[in-house]
């Protein structure tokens, strides 16, 4: 287990240091340098060179860069407001995506939970094939149509829910961003869990624990519901994906001053530094989540770890 | 010395009438009812027995019809503006006398809702647009297919590119093993790390928007779980008795990867393409949505969708064409690509 995890650490590691390398090249092939300003004569631009450390060889420049990525310092944007520390940008702005993004997941893990159960429970009926419908539909339809849709119908002609996000009412105006964020992970919770659950119920322990004589309710809790439940974090590697280009679109969409919108502006106003920080960023959560899911695979379920130690 | 002549001497080739058939071909019986049929037959049994694949199926090729037909059905073009007729809602001849698709659209006001036709306001009585016009007087049918064969291009040229970079790959880290395996492996862990959205967003940045670079932008998201595919199906072959036997034949390892192995993996690489082309669709609106799509006039879906997006509560149907086509693509080929994995493995657990 403790190689496993070494492994696991180093790669992630090693991953996070590619992409720094990546962005580090990305970042000295962005058309335009921020000091292209013509009223700037030769001294003033090399003061302001030496200031940032561009006058450095580029090996140096690399590790400066790296050394400051790892400390936190993300730099400064040039264009979205000007000379403000993008720690600080963000700093604001996290907890609100994060808090988007975990409503989403609490929202499509239950009901999809729901669905999955009530799909696998009534095979072969009417509410298998609707909730089959809905999960082949969540899984495809991107998340900002969901989002339009509702912005449209709940935000615009029904007024149930503001259509922009505003300050005063978070709860409110986090309904709608929510809910069509949460349709993927909904659909595939659903069509996961009626797959394993449908498994589970054809094995020969559940025939034993019926044979038993177990009641109904624990039946399904204390054995069906355990095994069929473990597998599902195989499920969580491409929800975190659509979760974070979701919220991009989500986030513009209904306005939210989130990570997203504010990684879209950037894009929009070609402002490189804060595209290239939040990239970090988007990369680290990403890696750091990877690590944890596979890590927590690999103590549920040991065959996973002995296969991954193997190759 | 008498084995030198033997071998020296020409070496006898057998001609059709030194032999004789023997026995009689109609004697032979063959089972007709239980006859075995070929692999693709039974595959394509199997793909029409799923009545959601064979819609889907029809959707993408009806869509695919129209991306390619549908821009020339009228006089106008994808990029033809005309100020003097912009936003006007949809209107179709003959259709229009149902009341439906007659030109009028209902416009909030401060003063409640009202209902006007800008085509008799503005004298047009002989205009027609079957899906409205958008805010520069464009033709939105047009645009819609021209839209949706710019997105169906962009994401069957990514499809089949990464299907044969992720695919090659793949085939030669699972047939090499050892070392190679190794070096080959780690470094797919590590791109396999990285964000796509994050890569492909910054691609586009440096390189600026155009068809070709967003393909190889897009190119780069899909190739790992193609190769991944393609790894698992080489190390379940390679110890089979069909690759010993070319091996012992004297084959080089390049054509028994590409000529022995391909041909039985084609399955699980067809259904992978088709999984791929939905998601390259996505992300190429995705890209649009934030400014990083076909550049203009062009026009993408995406790019479709978020010029809508500007004004959907005035004007929503500007906005439902390109959304419903992209939403129905993307459904259609999920179910095309999950009637085909069905179709191809039998033996696969329903998910």
């Amino acid at each position: 287990m403790k190689k496993y995890v070494i492994k696991r650490v180093v790669t992630a590691l090693f991953t996070l240091l590619a992409i720094t390398l990546i962005l580090f090249i990305l970042m000295q092939l962005m058309p335009g340098s921020p000091f292209n300003d013509e009223k700037l004569n030769d001294t003033q631009r090399a003061s302001l060179y030496a200031k940032y450390g561009l006058d450095q060889p580029i090996v140096v420049q690399f590790f400066r860069y790296v050394i400051n990525m790892f400390k936190g310092d993300l730099g400064v944007s040039y264009k979205i407001s000007k000379n403000t520390p993008i720690t600080q940008l963000i700093a604001s702005r996290l907890p609100i995506s994060i808090g988007v993004g975990f409503a989403a997941v609490m929202i499509g893990a239950l009901v999809g939970l729901c669905l999955g159960l009530l799909a696998a429970f009534k095979k072969d009926t009417v509410w298998d094939t609707l909730a089959t419908i809905i999960s082949v539909i969540g899984v495809s339809v991107p998340s900002y149509v969901f989002a339009l849709a509702l912005s449209y119908q709940f935000g615009f002609k029904l007024k149930w829910f503001p259509m922009l996000f505003s300050a005063k009412d978070v709860i409110g105006s986090s309904v709608l961003p929510s809910i069509s964020l949460s349709m993927f992970t909904m659909a595939s919770i659903a069509r996961f869990t009626r797959a394993e659950m449908i498994e589970v119920l054809g094995s020969d322990y559940m025939l034993l624990a019926e044979s038993k004589g177990l009641s109904g309710n624990k039946l399904i809790f204390a054995h069906a519901l355990r095994n069929a439940l473990i597998p599902i974090i195989t499920v969580l590697a491409p929800l975190v994906v659509d979760l974070m280009t979701g919220s991009l679109v989500v986030e513009k969409i209904f306005s939210i001053p989130g990570v997203g919108s504010l990684l879209v502006n950037a894009i929009q106003s070609n402002d490189y530094n804060v595209v290239i920080a939040l990239s970090f960023i988007y990369s680290a959560m990403y890696i750091g989540i990877m690590l944890v899911v596979d890590i927590l695979y690999g103590v549920i379920d040991p065959r996973i770890r002995v296969a991954k130690e193997g190759d | 010395m008498a084995d030198t002549t033997v071998l020296t001497k020409e070496p006898y080739v057998p001609q059709d009438e030194d032999f004789k058939l023997k026995g009689n071909i109609e004697d032979i019986l063959v089972d007709t009812n239980f006859a075995s049929q070929s692999f693709w037959k039974e595959v394509v049994a199997r793909f029409r027995k799923k009545k959601s694949a064979v819609l889907g199926l029809i959707f993408v090729l009806v869509i695919t019809f129209f991306a390619f037909i549908g821009p020339g059905m009228n006089q106008y073009t994808y990029s033809g503006q005309d100020l003097s007729q912009k936003n006007l809602a949809p209107r179709i001849p003959i259709i229009e006398y149902t009341g439906f698709f007659d030109g009028h659209e209902n416009i909030a006001t401060t003063k409640g809702t009202k209902t006007v036709n800008l085509y008799f306001e503005n004298k047009l009585p002989d205009v027609f647009y079957w899906f409205g016009s958008d805010n520069f007087g464009r033709d939105i049918w047009t645009r819609t297919w021209s839209g949706a064969q710019v997105s169906l291009i962009i994401a069957v040229a990514a499809a089949i590119i990464d299907m044969i970079i992720g695919m090659s790959y793949g085939l030669i880290s699972g047939y090499f093993g050892g070392k190679v395996d190794m070096v080959m492996q780690r470094i797919l862990e590590i791109a396999n790390g990285i964000p796509r959205l994050v890569i492909v967003t910054l691609l586009l940045l440096v390189f600026k928007p155009g068809m070709l670079t967003i393909i190889v932008a897009l190119m780069l998201t899909e190739w790992v779980g193609m190769s991944r595919i393609a790894r698992a199906e080489m190390l379940k072959l390679k110890e089979q008795e069909f690759v010993l036997a070319s091996r012992t034949l004297g084959a080089g390892s390049m054509h028994i990867i590409f000529s022995e192995v391909l041909p039985n993996i084609i399955g699980p690489i067809i259904t992978q393409v088709m999984f791929s082309i939905p998601t390259a669709i996505f992300t190429e609106a995705f890209l649009s949505f934030v400014g990083l799509g076909i550049p203009v006039p062009r026009c993408s879906l995406g790019s479709l969708i978020s010029e809508g997006f500007n004004s959907f509560t005035t004007h929503p149907y500007q906005i439902i064409p390109p959304i419903v086509v992209m939403a129905l693509l993307m459904l259609s080929f999920n179910l095309v690509a999950d009637g085909l994995r069905e179709a191809l493995d039998p033996k696969l657990k329903e998910m």
